[in-house]
């Protein structure tokens, strides 16, 4: 296919993916994540039951059934994900309730049907009816009321007596699990006790350790008792008290609990069609309760267990006592508590109570209560446990504040990085900026499309992006620039530019996009969006910045807009940068050494501010309606009973001029509404009133803090590790260390400076940190690209004649790509609003800090790393005899900067010259060689000195027997680690008397 | 924390050998090693020291103080790699001579 079909084809394509965005755009929503339209955003930790292990498996049919529970909550867009090996992410957009939505879709809703009587436990260990008072256990008429029941400290003592029972469904039994106890076995469950004052200080509890986990530590004075509690018995708690005569509930949660034999006879999952209703039959009291029926399975069973429950009551009425002393109960256990013990008429059900009708669970409903139970056993029980780790809050008016903020930035970075590209590239930018264009058009349809959920930090990552995005054509045109400038043609330069710039665009985007996929499979929820955006993007780059520009340059390559060098910017031939990076290395090298002194004494005097992502607690943000001052909210906190709550005053323009920041110990949903009810009463007119104005919380727990630390840590390592071995294949294993030495200096400098500063350091600021890692390498690539092409061409050059050669070819490639990526980030920082402002602080520090150590950090340790080769050297050696020195620069003997391509090889002969291999790093084969010095035209140039001082004799062999020890290389030693090994080299005649090469 | 502090005082102090003639064994990524590592060791062992306990500190055990354990460990660590370079240097100087 010719260049100009495909170029059309291209640009065809072009056209119609804009055509198909486009319509896309029109068509779809785009979809926002909760710190953009407001919401709740809870993450729940599973833990197992005894019934079901923490798996893929129970992991997803939890999330099943939570998600039957968001639709039965009428929420619109609901997120609910797995993250990480235990952790589920709900994310409920418009939701404003934290606490509600915590109640509705974490709770495990297990029910359990018991015939009561024969499975309460009694002091001696064994069931109530072979003690010698039962009623007296199982509470009578009065069965699992509060006033029979016992604290929770004797009931888990009289509990752990008992033997194993393990049942057939019991899963609770690991592999490898006896009976004897073993802290790490999920056997039975554990309680931590303190039996100085009879308290239980913890549990129940799936592993001994989990008594400690989360650094728990035991209260002062303390006397601690670990106890376990067997499989096959499991304490229950007294149904809740209520007002004998309102029939409201006084007390949710009495301390007052039976030891019950395991033996359930139904489970939630024989209960169907459970709806909320009121108790209206014969003598109803009107009260909400929840009718259901039960399936073929529970019918029967039921019946049978009712039958059973009828005939024992009928046993244990006495003469002339009331037959409410005798009748037997069956209990409903939710979640490890009572909520009814109804007691079977024997005379009314003698063969049992008739299923097929369906029945009812009564007693201390709201109707919000009644609906919730409902709904939790209409969606079922979920398989495994779930510990809200973290919870956050977003009022809408916030979301959207933050989402224009933004949209601004975004807009502005864009604006910036096209007026740098126009201005700096003429042409080539007017095309780049197409490109970009065309690039947000494809980006913005593929969030719709997949679709993306938008969050900050996607946005952040967005725009970053459009940095990337121009960094590439940067490459390109420098590249392409340099070409024409060295005397090609402009069809020719943008041809070779492109095909030269390629290998290093893709090396740096490649190593980006790794980063961002380690990022996405490793990081929290938050920063996943980021990562996700950050990939798309990175892939994105290469088809809009390199393909599509490629195609539009090509289809104009002969029109006057581009024939003319200076339309291209590339009209001077600058001279290049002459400064001796490598001789000033050391002057880089203390001022690095001396910021980091400074950053790792200040992380010794100041520490670094960790938020609350890391040391868990809760934040709350607020403003009020009227004019409140610091101590006036520190009043109304302690009032509430958070006196040690900490109240600091801030203005944002996001929360409406003044707010406050509140910060406590982790709260539930519930502490968080008990704050906004309490700061509305004071501050407004009552706890529903709008006291309060823009109203957002975020708690995590130290489980939570603890999963993003080490995330982070793991993301971190792997990505250095990949990135290490990404270099070392594309490169050489020595230019790999080089690189990781340069990363922990961005890293650590980043670092140090958010210490120095004492801003926070947050997971957005982690992925901030990952981010700096791809970018830093995206430049010393570049850098390491350069070298690696300049190494065969240059032969006789020390390495760091090399290196100072090819730093004065890249840095203005290196400053403008860093610049252009500065440019969005700074946008960011000045119009992003205060979440963004702490990325963009981070990133700015890291891409200053990785342009500045690609160029002064990384490539001198790699000049002085390479040059203790034998073969550098050996040229260093040889340099110094004949000049007394290393000059900065290779320079013929007149002094003259040597050019690595003479301006004689532009002017190709009929026959084809060479001048240097055509890809570079390349092998070239001795009668290259020989083609290329005579190509040079050595002989008859004056002498140079450092690079092509000796012109190559006509015979290889005598090449060897004229070798000095201070000799070069020769051209077929100059192979990089990519390139081929040579296999036409040809078999040196062996001296027969000594058996080796003459 | 604590290692955190080592490790950055162990690169900065690694920074300034390059006013060092380049005899370290394994060149200067043999001294970068050779810095951190002994930031590292030197660090935790009077750390280990000061807490009768092998552990590393975390963000409240960290100060100045702690921070500044790693100088002398940079420091041993740069001179003992400087030490067995000029030691192989010797060596193979001494090899080549007999020959």
């Amino acid at each position: 296919m010719t260049d100009r079909r495909r170029n059309t084809l291209i640009l065809l394509i072009v056209a119609g993916l804009i055509a198909a965005s486009v319509a896309v755009i029109a068509t779809k929503k785009t979809r926002l994540g909760l710190d953009l339209k407001g919401g709740v955003q809870l993450v729940y930790q599973a833990k197992p039951t005894a019934q079901s292990k923490v798996d893929a498996e129970s992991l997803n049919r939890a999330i099943d059934i939570m998600r039957k529970r968001v639709d039965q909550l009428g929420v619109a867009q609901p997120e609910i994900q797995r993250s990480g090996a235990d952790e589920i992410d709900v994310a409920l957009p418009d939701v404003s309730d934290a606490g509600q939505a915590e109640n509705e879709v974490g709770k495990t809703a297990q029910l359990f049907f018991y015939d009561w009587e024969p499975n309460v436990i009694g002091p001696g260990g064994k069931v109530a009816t072979q003690e010698p008072q039962p009623q007296s256990i199982t509470g009578g008429a009065q069965a699992g009321g509060s006033v029979f029941g016992l604290p929770e400290y004797e009931a888990v003592l009289r509990a752990a007596k008992r033997p194993a029972i393990l049942r057939k469904n019991d899963t609770t039994l690991e592999p490898g699990c006896t009976p004897e106890q073993k802290s790490e076995c999920i056997y039975g469950s554990w309680y931590l006790l303190n039996t100085k004052n009879k308290t239980v200080l913890k549990g129940p509890e799936e592993t001994q350790q989990n008594l400690y986990a989360n650094n728990y530590k035991v209260p002062v004075g303390a006397t601690p008792k670990v106890v376990r509690v067997n499989p096959g018995t499991v304490l229950v708690q007294a149904r809740p008290v209520e007002n004998e005569k309102t029939g409201k509930v006084t007390n949710q949660s009495p301390n007052s609990w039976f030891v019950l034999n395991d033996n359930y006879v139904l489970t939630g999952a024989d209960v169907k069609n459970p709806t909320q209703s009121f108790d209206e039959g014969g003598g109803g009291t009107g009260a909400p309760n929840v009718t259901f029926g039960f399936t073929g399975h529970g019918q029967s069973v039921f019946q049978n267990v009712t039958k059973e429950i009828a005939h024992r009551g009928q046993e244990a009425q006495l003469p002339g006592v009331g037959k409410e002393a005798a009748q037997q109960h069956f209990a409903v256990v939710l979640d490890g508590q009572l909520i009814t013990t109804p007691s079977i008429d024997y005379t009314k059900y003698p063969e049992g109570i008739d299923a097929s009708t369906g029945s009812q669970i009564s007693g201390g409903f709201t109707i919000t209560s009644a609906q919730s139970l409902a709904n939790e056993l209409q969606s079922g029980a979920l398989p495994i446990k779930l510990e809200l780790i973290s919870n956050s809050q977003v009022s809408a008016t916030l979301g959207k504040t933050a989402l224009n903020q933004g949209l601004i930035a975004g807009l502005v970075g864009f604006a910036v990085v096209c007026l740098f590209l126009l201005l700096f590239y003429r042409v080539l930018g007017a095309i780049a900026v197409g490109g970009l264009i065309i690039y947000g058009i494809y980006f913005f349809a593929l969030i719709k499309l997949i679709p993306i959920t938008m969050t900050l930090p996607g946005i952040a990552g967005l725009i970053l992006t459009i940095g990337i995005a121009a960094d590439a054509n940067i490459v390109i045109f420098e590249r392409v620039k340099e070409e024409i400038r060295g005397g090609r043609s402009v069809i020719s330069g943008i041809a070779t530019g492109y095909k030269r710039g390629f290998a290093a665009i893709v090396d740096a985007n490649v190593v980006t996009f790794m980063t961002a996929f380690i990022l996405f499979a490793l990081a929290t929820a938050e920063v996943k969006g980021f990562a996700f955006t950050l990939g798309i993007g990175t892939l994105l780059t290469l088809f809009t910045a390199v393909l599509a520009t490629q195609a539009a340059l090509g289809a104009m390559s002969r029109s006057k807009a581009v024939t003319h060098p200076a339309a291209l910017g590339a009209a001077r031939r600058g001279g290049g940068w002459t400064f001796d990076f490598m001789g000033a290395s050391k002057w880089f090298f203390s001022l690095s050494g001396t910021i980091l002194l400074v950053g790792a004494l200040a992380i010794g005097g100041r520490g670094l501010n960790f938020g609350i992502d890391f040391k868990s607690g809760t934040r709350i943000q607020t403003a009020f309606i009227k004019p409140v001052s610091e101590s006036e909210v520190a009043k109304a906190m302690s009032a509430a009973g958070y006196g040690n709550a900490e109240v600091q005053k801030f203005v944002n323009k996001s929360i409406g001029g003044t707010g406050f920041q509140i910060s406590t110990k982790t709260l539930k949903p519930t502490g968080v509404k008990d704050i906004k009810a309490a700061l509305n009463t004071k501050f407004g007119n009552g706890p529903n009133s709008p006291g309060t104005k823009n109203f957002s919380s975020t708690s995590i727990g130290p489980t939570f803090g603890k999963t993003v630390a080490n995330s982070a840590v793991i993301a971190i390592i792997a990505s250095l590790l990949v990135i290490s071995a990404y270099i070392a294949l594309r490169f050489e294993w020595k230019y790999a260390v080089p690189v990781l030495i340069a990363l922990m200096h961005d890293l650590l400098i980043t670092a140090g400076v958010y210490s120095l500063t004492g801003r926070e350091v947050t997971t957005a600021t982690v992925a901030a940190l990952l981010t700096i890692l791809g970018y830093s390498l995206y430049d010393t690539i570049i850098v390491f690209d350069r070298v690696r092409e300049n190494v065969p061409r240059m032969p006789r050059a020390a390495f760091s004649q090399i290196v100072n050669r090819s730093m004065s070819e890249v840095l203005t490639r290196s400053l403008a790509t860093s610049f252009c990526t500065l440019l969005p980030v700074l946008a960011l920082l000045l119009f992003g609003g205060e979440t963004l402002k702490d990325f963009a602080f981070a990133l700015m520090v890291g891409v200053a800090s990785g342009a500045y150590s690609s160029v002064f950090i990384a490539s001198p340790v790699l000049t002085h790393w390479k040059e203790r080769e034998g073969s550098y050297r050996n040229r260093r050696a040889r340099i110094i005899r004949e000049l007394g020195s290393v000059p900065a620069y290779a320079t013929t003997a007149a002094g003259e900067k040597e050019d690595v391509e003479p301006q004689q090889k532009r002017k190709r002969s009929r026959r084809g010259s060479l001048m240097a291999p055509e890809e570079p790093g390349e092998q070239i084969s001795r009668d290259e060689f020989q083609e290329l010095v005579r190509d040079l035209d050595v002989e008859g140039r004056p002498s140079s000195v450092g690079v092509a001082q000796k012109a190559p004799p006509e015979e290889p062999e005598e090449i060897e027997e004229q070798r000095d020890p201070a000799a070069d290389l020769t051209p077929e030693d100059l192979v990089m680690k990519d390139a081929p090994k040579p296999r036409d080299k040809r078999k040196r005649p062996r001296n027969k008397r000594h058996g080796r090469a003459r | 924390m604590g290692l955190l502090a080592w490790v950055m005082m162990g690169l900065a102090i690694w920074h300034f050998t390059i006013f060092l003639p380049d005899r370290f064994w394994g060149g200067i990524v043999g001294a970068f090693i050779g810095a951190i590592t002994g930031a590292i060791v030197v660090g935790l062992i009077i750390y280990g020291v000061k807490v009768s306990a092998f552990q590393v500190p975390g963000e409240s055990a960290t100060d100045i103080g702690v921070v500044l354990y790693a100088i002398p460990g940079a420091l041993i660590g740069i001179a003992a790699v400087y030490l067995e370079g000029m030691r192989r240097e010797r060596a193979l100087v001494a090899r080549s001579s007999t020959r």
